[in-house]
């Protein structure tokens, strides 16, 4: 009797552990040492470099690359053309990619950098710009240091290549641009008797009357965005504005800047021309209905503008409003553009690099490909493509890419740093107690202060 | 009291479990209505049924891969039932028939862990399967739901309803422990079983942190990892969105149906102090 | 054989049946919990972490997002435990009637909330609630607000719909638990206290709510684990905000781990403390709910 309940309970066993073999579809053969826990960068250049004499000559070895990243139509989408282009004279060469979105991409790292476990790491990952070098900062052992490998980044926009520099090593490959532009219904302007001349080259004060006149006449808000988060980033960022000063310091509370932001940002929501909603859905929805009458964002917005067919024709774009007596204010800036990077795990930077040196640093034919999907180049070479010049039919004709490549270069470079993300949450939490309890600026920004040193001592 | 009057006394109860019902149930008339209409309508807050349903499902499956997907949910929900509902309602059984000082003190110890907060033990557990090879695996997704203190408590309730006779009767016709255990007492539980199926099928084809720490490619992610990744690029096709939504409803809510009249005969006795 | 050892073997049988079970909750639910309070006593960055005491314990008092969440958390509780508690034994009360047509249509259709995933609800509730919404424009034809009304950007309003929304998903699976618990409540109690004249409401509050007990005792318990542990509607839903305003405690212990420059050693100190709240109320109520038997 008992040798058969053994028997059986050993069979259970048995047939998980069967379960076991035939679910263990682990992610392809790219993966090789693990990258040890607390190394400093350099620790993880160094083995990068290591790996480099491994691997050099791309034909030892696999010839496939594992990618993370989100969205089939944007950045999946470039990716398989680039893979395309390359493989013309890289047969051989594949690309795995799983699609896995950001905040996945953030809790895997965070995962494997706490358990220290890599190898399950793919050899590509995409990231925010945003939260770039807080990430590299945070989890050292992920990245692979790219600064030696010969990758062309002086032919990208300074700007843009500093998201993922950290401590004058590059850790990132540029991607897509955010320039931030300001979009306009042009029906809706027409109806309260503006143009979108009436919107360009302005300040936030000017625009503020305006924005209340159109409100007024027509019943619709002029912007909407998912609570302060982004608002707050570009306004802050056309002036060159940071939370923190040179030193990495939290610098919230004499920051005249930010409080000039944070003065505009309250006042558009109180007067209600400014909605702030909680979900991307209600945040596109809003546009795409015809409920908000513009949009300020970066560039890859125009992507989720023109999923309304119907309102072909009636959008236009402008640069932003600068903010009044900043002296260092301009009317432009940048929200998140993305970028790629190679892991610690990857067997064989020096392919990716050279992957990523032929196609998005380097394929006239790859950006001219993707621009339809609103993706466009910080490449500096590719906006000298004709296809840049042409008038896009959604934008009532205005040759928006090319409109968007100046932009780009009067974008103020600014200073993100670590703890960009901790920083938004609490100067968001800020302008939620003045908006709706009554909060004074003072006393509300020098408690998010007050928090964000708090966060940052970490003990 | 005539016929009338008697139904005239259940109206205003009707009335208010009617109107209950329906404020229950709007809200999935609009994921049936959204996934059959364009996403700018979905937005725009549409009641009426459309016509896009077909384009919505062309879209969907030309851009995502949901096969793959909806047969892991089912692998892995499936599994996961079967597997918890064996174990558990063993260890429940043995608790109850079985039982002394010592099995009540271990169940009283092991009840803690329904405390536990996932958030806790993530970090932890992730180390384990990663040391044990256990990522990216159907064993690794279930394991951690296969034990659930909330059966082994059903269990261990419902058994007392289940007649010592009958096991003393078998004992003495030489039935084994296990044979009185398959077949005398799974037979006799049924609701209970059924009560378990559904809670522990719904747990587990819901469940997403653990999914989306442990899964992490195309060929082993789940269906809601699916749907998160639809909300998470430049523009979401509400349409396709919702379609693909209606379509992770459906396999809890036959799953319901088809047990509802068991489920409920199984919780019964579940708690009884 | 004699009479002690088939006895003792029976024990034997008895603990091999619960081994399995036994085994891996604690294998995979009290040794990580180990090692998350271990983890508790270190802080630092990401990987780079060294010993510090109890120190993490000391800082949640001066942390006030720490503070602000788990006020939130305990208004989710206070509120939607009851409401769910209440709605339930009246729902279920109402359809133990045999004699009632559509029960199972009821039924069913109050259970349905339970079987849709979450980031179905929150979409739908976002745009249910959106200043265009349904909810709005209802509201608007009616003549009760002048303009749309941002249900989800206003803190106050926004907290109440989460609420709402929690209600919404779980009340028909309390209700199944109630409803299970009638049907142990034997139909000859009634008919006796119809004789001695008692009325409907009498008999619910002398046989229904006394027999139902240790049913309400043991949802309660479950509401409250769940209601101290609420992240999804708050990630979905909001996604915490606005501000801070709408983030429950997990949510941000989550974000301290993942979203924010990462301190694991933190968020295992405040999971360590939603562990210690939900021990103590259910010890507590444990404690009532056995007085007053």
């Amino acid at each position: 009797m008992k040798k058969r309940m053994t028997t059986l309970i050993l069979s259970g066993i048995l047939s998980l552990a069967m379960l076991a073999g035939c679910g263990n579809a682990q992610d392809g053969g790219s993966t090789s040492g693990q990258g040890s826990a607390g190394s400093s960068p350099q620790e993880a250049a160094g083995s990068a470099d290591s790996q480099e004499t491994a691997g050099t000559g791309a034909s030892e070895g696999s010839e496939t690359l594992t990618v993370w990243c989100w969205d089939p139509a944007y950045n999946i989408n470039a990716l398989k053309i680039a893979e395309s282009i390359y493989q013309k004279d890289h047969p051989d060469f594949r690309l795995e990619i799983i699609e896995t979105n950001g905040e996945e991409i953030n809790t895997k790292m965070a995962t494997a950098t706490t358990s220290g476990v890599f190898d399950v790491l793919p050899d590509i990952l995409l990231f925010d710009d945003s939260g770039f070098q807080s990430s590299v900062t945070s989890y050292p052992e992920v990245f692979a240091d790219l600064t030696d490998y010969g990758f062309n980044y002086e032919e990208f926009s300074p700007g843009k290549v500093g998201f993922s520099t950290v401590d004058g090593r590059h850790y990132g490959i540029p991607f897509d641009s955010g320039t931030a532009i300001a979009c306009y219904r042009k029906d809706i302007l027409e109806q309260a008797g503006y143009t979108i001349a009436d919107f360009t080259d302005i300040t936030w004060n000017e625009w503020m009357e305006k924005a209340k006149v159109v409100l007024e006449k027509t019943g619709c808000p002029l912007l909407n965005g998912l609570s302060s988060y982004n608002q707050m980033t570009i306004m802050m960022q056309s002036a060159g504005g940071s939370f923190f000063d040179k030193d990495g310091n939290p610098n919230l509370v004499d920051n005249e800047i930010l409080r000039e932001v944070v003065e505009v940002y309250t006042e558009m929501v109180k007067e209600g021309v400014y909605t702030e909603e909680t979900g991307w859905d209600t945040y596109i929805g809003g546009m795409n209905t015809g409920r908000i009458a513009g949009a300020m964002n970066g560039c890859w917005i125009m992507a989720s503008l023109q999923a309304a067919e119907e309102q072909s024709g009636l959008w236009e774009i402008t640069n932003l409003p600068k903010l009044d007596g900043i002296a260092s204010a301009t009317n432009y800036a940048s929200q998140g553009g993305s970028s790629w990077a190679v892991t610690s795990q990857c067997s064989n930077p020096q392919l990716a690099v050279d992957f990523f040196k032929a196609t998005f640093g380097g394929s006239m034919e790859l950006y001219e490909q993707i621009l339809e999907t609103g993706a466009i180049s910080t490449w500096i070479p590719a906006a000298d493509s004709p296809k840049y010049e042409e008038p896009v039919a959604f934008f009532n004709n205005q040759p928006v890419f090319s409109l968007i490549t100046t932009y780009s270069a009067s974008v103020p470079e600014c200073y993100v740093g670590v703890y960009f993300r901790n920083a938004r949450s609490d100067v968001a939490n800020a302008i939620t107690n003045i908006i709706y309890s009554g909060g004074d600026i003072d006393s509300e920004l020098q408690a998010a202060q007050d928090t964000l040193i708090f966060e940052m001592e970490n003990k | 009291m005539s016929r009338n009057k008697k139904l005239l006394r259940r109206l205003p109860k009707n009335i208010v479990l009617m109107v209950i019902s329906l404020f229950c149930v709007f809200p999935l008339f609009w994921v049936v209505v959204a996934a059959t209409n364009k996403s700018v309508d979905v937005l725009r807050g549409t009641l009426i049924p459309g016509t896009n349903l077909a384009e919505n499902w062309k879209t969907l499956v030309s851009t995502y891969n949901i096969w793959p997907a909806l047969t892991n949910s089912v692998k892995y929900s499936v599994v996961t039932t079967f597997v918890s509902l064996v174990v558990s309602s063993i260890a429940g059984y043995g608790f109850e028939v079985y039982h002394d000082r010592g099995k009540d003190s271990v169940f009283k110890v092991l009840m803690l862990t329904m405390m536990v907060p996932f958030t806790a033990t993530m970090i932890p557990l992730y180390q384990m399967y990663a040391g044990m090879h256990l990522l990216d695996t159907t064993v690794g997704f279930i394991l951690p739901e296969v034990s659930a203190v909330f059966l082994i408590m059903l269990f261990r309730q419902n058994s007392r309803a289940f007649p010592k006779e009958i096991i003393e009767a078998a004992r003495i016709d030489g039935e084994s422990e296990l044979g009185i255990f398959f077949k005398m007492y799974v037979p006799t539980m049924k609701p209970t079983y059924a009560a378990g199926m559904t809670i522990t099928f719904m747990n587990a084809w819901n469940n997403f942190m653990w999914a989306k720490l442990i899964m992490s490619n195309d060929a082993t992610q789940t269906f809601p990892m699916l749907i998160s990744n639809m909300t998470a690029g430049h523009y979401t096709d509400y349409g396709e969105l919702m379609l693909a939504v209606l379509i992770s409803t459906l396999p809890t809510v036959i799953v319901f149906f088809a047990l509802q009249k068991s489920f409920v005969q199984g919780m019964t006795g579940a708690v009884k102090g | 054989m004699n009479k002690l050892s088939v006895k003792k073997r029976q024990s034997l049988i008895g603990w091999v049946f619960l081994a399995p079970a036994a085994f891996l909750l604690v294998v995979l639910k009290f040794v990580p919990l180990v090692q998350a309070f271990f983890m508790s006593l270190r802080t630092g960055r990401g990987s780079s972490m060294e010993w510090t005491g109890f120190s993490n314990y000391a800082r949640m008092f001066r942390d006030p997002n720490f503070i602000q969440t788990i006020k939130t958390t305990l208004l989710y509780m206070v509120v939607t435990v009851p409401v769910m508690i209440i709605l339930g034994i009246i729902l279920a009360v109402l359809l133990n009637d045999s004699k009632l047509r559509l029960k199972g249509i009821y039924r069913t259709c109050i259970f349905l909330p339970a079987a849709v995933s979450l980031v179905a609800s929150a979409v739908i509730f976002r745009s249910l609630f959106a200043t265009d919404g349904f909810v709005n424009v209802v509201l608007l034809k009616l003549g009760i607000l002048e303009t749309g009304y941002n249900f989800l950007g206003h803190p106050g309003s926004a907290r109440v719909i989460l609420m709402v929304m929690r209600i919404w998903r779980w009340v028909g699976y309390q209700m199944i638990f109630f409803l299970a618990g009638l049907q142990n409540i034997d139909d000859s109690l009634y008919e006796a206290a119809t004789i001695d004249g008692a009325g409907r409401l009498q008999s619910f509050w002398k046989i229904t709510l006394p027999l139902l007990k240790p049913m309400i005792l043991f949802t309660t318990i479950m509401c409250l684990n769940s209601a101290l542990q609420v992240y999804d509607e708050s990630v979905n839903l909001t996604g915490g905000g606005p501000g801070y305003s709408t983030m429950a405690l997990a949510h941000y212990i989550y974000n301290t781990s993942f979203v924010n420059v990462p301190n694991f050693g933190y968020s295992c100190a405040m999971s360590m403390m939603i562990l210690i709240f939900v021990a103590v109320m259910t010890f507590v109520q444990m404690k009532v709910g056995d007085r007053r038997e």
